[in-house]
């Protein structure tokens, strides 16, 4: 009770913060209504001449669509966190909230609780003005297509952990961040589908694409949205993101309470 | 008959305690040959400990280690050697129980979210303390009204002035009720009258009867600390020079205490040889103190000893009325002073 009375403590200050900015709520809005229809356009280029290897890619608007409202998710799951430490340090409120009876997990948990629920909107927006103004359907299990979500942005809030590690100790210059952010629209199938990166770069490169758990997401939830595939089907990514989850859970915890106390033992918590 | 502080148990312990900064990234730099400053001391075995309801006091000048003292309790900062404990509870491996038993309020106006209210961000911190909605609201107002913050609640705290920052931030610091309270000088912002009414509160607090607070508190204000506490210590370069009540520091520094009396009218010759010949060994000077006939007798004399009595009477027979006396005595400030002056002394000494 206490633990969700921490983090709703968490979600209505940052919904009182984010209104108190509301230009740049509706700019959002406004700019993915912009990259829904300019993707609408583009995709007409491809209309009829898609390759028909890749399944999901006919048409690749709703795939584009799919690719885009999963990544800002993957990405909040992964960076809100470190962003949270950063501008907690930045604005010196970090040390009067490590200074409440709070634990850490519940300071990982509810900084970015917040950041989900935008997400979540921001997410639904695209798929909405999918639907909405170009036609853009969806079939399948929403509920699994929801569980593929659910725990790929928990595989991505591991590394979001280790990445806020960093942030704590070395404040700058996150290497998970350049990794992930970059990497993840390059290799991970949110333009294109990755067996383009085998069949142009090679296995090599191609491989990159298999360690990055948004790969796995992305898959199998375009498979359920678009194909309507069911479990049996999407087993193989699901287990593989369960497998990173369990190593990357403990490790990254274990991680984030280390980076806690070197930074009290530095006397740096509010540094930035 | 009123129980003294030393009759109650403990409230924060501190045990040898200790804290180098280390130098970041020591090992890097030293593989890649980079230059990097030494190590900061900043506290050196420190020991002491305060009662439940003191009112205990740190005073020293600015780098001298009053601010990670107060961070280490408070579990923000861990030490390097030692131990603290706050009512029994180890600041580094209980640090979760210290934290619900203590409120901290530092002058560092950073440590609110400026785009909030007064109020939303009670509510926020409220809420991370455990309190229920209808507990913290209730609890909100009552501090509003003891802060006189009530009209501000809905104002955005960047649009606050400094003092009613301040107050806003001592406000936060009692949401929980806890009891052991830092304040890290609580008052630097705020005009003479709210400061007065802050310290009235504060010394409240500690003599609350079942519900009285522990407080540690840092300040620059020597009369703050020497009307509120109860005993304070004197911390220099990290170590504590001194630690007794304000009373027993000043007498520590000296026992004696300036006099000046004024009087009237101009008999100032009289007065002088009166005393000459009552007192031998006893120097006084004899000064106008207007352009009227009023003048002032300067004289120093050992705390409470008799010179004064004498004095008063050979005015009276020298035919002076005593419009006015003033004592003296050694300040805070004064005994500070002297320690740091003894510091640079022995510090010299051994140098060379």
């Amino acid at each position: 009770m206490v633990f969700l009375r921490r983090i709703w403590a968490f979600v209505v200050r940052d919904w009182h913060v984010t209104i108190s900015y509301r230009m740049q709520f509706f700019l959002r809005v406004l700019s993915v209504l912009i990259a829904a229809t300019t993707l609408f356009f583009i995709s007409k280029i491809f209309a009829g001449s898609t390759n028909l290897r890749f399944a999901e890619w006919r048409d690749p608007l709703p795939a584009w669509l799919t690719g885009l409202a999963v990544l800002n998710y993957f990405m909040t799951g992964f960076s809100s966190l470190a962003n949270a430490i950063r501008q907690e340090q930045m604005q010196g409120t970090l040390e009067s909230v490590l200074m409440t009876p709070i634990t850490v997990p519940t300071v990982v948990v509810a900084s970015s609780a917040w950041d989900f629920v935008e997400a979540t909107f921001f997410s639904l927006l695209y798929l909405i003005f999918g639907w909405l103004f170009f036609d853009v359907h969806y079939r399948g299990s929403t509920s699994l297509a929801l569980a593929f979500l659910f725990l790929t942005t928990l595989v991505l809030s591991c590394l979001g952990i280790l990445s806020a590690s960093f942030a704590m100790v070395f404040k700058r210059g996150d290497p998970f961040g350049i990794f992930l952010g970059t990497g993840s629209a390059l290799f991970s199938g949110v333009f294109f589908p990755t067996q383009l990166i085998n069949q142009y770069a090679g296995s090599g490169v191609a491989s990159i694409s298999k360690i990055l758990p948004p790969t796995y997401g992305l898959d199998g939830i375009r498979r359920v949205l678009i194909e309507g595939q069911g479990f049996s089907q999407v087993r193989e990514p699901f287990v593989t993101l369960l497998i990173f989850l369990a190593v990357l859970l403990p490790f990254s915890l274990w991680v984030f309470g280390r980076a806690v106390r070197r930074a009290k033992k530095e006397g740096s918590l509010i540094q930035y | 008959m009123s129980e003294s502080p030393g009759d109650r148990s403990i409230g924060v312990s501190i045990d040898h305690l200790s804290k180098t900064y280390p130098v970041p990234f020591l090992r890097l730099k030293k593989l890649f040959r980079r230059k990097f400053k030494p190590p900061v001391e900043a506290l050196r075995d420190i020991s002491f400990q305060i009662r439940e309801g003191e009112i205990f006091g740190l005073i020293g000048p600015n780098g001298a280690g009053k601010t990670t003292l107060t961070k280490i309790i408070a579990t923000l900062i861990q030490p390097t050697s030692g131990e603290v404990t706050v009512r029994g509870s180890d600041t580094v491996r209980d640090d979760a129980q210290v934290r619900r038993n203590i409120g901290l309020a530092t002058a560092e106006e950073r440590s609110f979210y400026w785009r909030l209210t007064a109020e939303q961000n009670l509510l926020f911190f409220a809420r991370l303390y455990g309190l229920s909605g209808s507990e913290a609201n209730r609890r909100i107002k009552t501090l509003f009204d003891m802060f006189e913050l009530e009209e501000l609640a809905r104002r955005r705290f960047a649009e606050l002035s400094t003092g009613n920052k301040q107050r806003l931030a001592v406000a936060r610091a009692m949401l929980a009720k806890p009891p052991v309270l830092l304040l890290d000088e609580p008052t630097r912002s705020l005009d003479p009258i709210a400061a007065a009414r802050l310290r009235s509160t504060i010394s409240s607090l500690a003599r609350d009867g079942e519900n009285r607070a522990t407080i540690f508190l840092t300040s620059h204000n020597l009369v703050e600390v020497e009307e509120l506490c109860d005993r304070v210590a004197i911390i220099s370069k990290g170590e504590i020079r001194a630690l007794d009540t304000p009373q027993k520091l000043r007498a520590t520094h000296t026992r004696n205490e300036e006099v000046s009396i004024i009087f009237s009218p101009d008999v100032a010759d009289d007065v002088n040889l009166a005393l000459r010949q009552a007192f031998t060994d006893q120097s006084f000077t004899l000064e106008r103190a207007s352009r009227d006939e009023r003048w002032r007798l300067n004289f120093s004399r050992e705390a409470e000893d008799a010179t004064l009595d004498k004095v008063l009477t050979v005015l009276h027979q020298s035919g002076a009325m005593v419009r006015g006396v003033e004592t003296k005595r050694a300040t805070l400030l004064e005994v500070l002073e002297q320690y740091e002056e003894n510091y640079r002394t022995d510090a010299g000494g051994e140098q060379s």
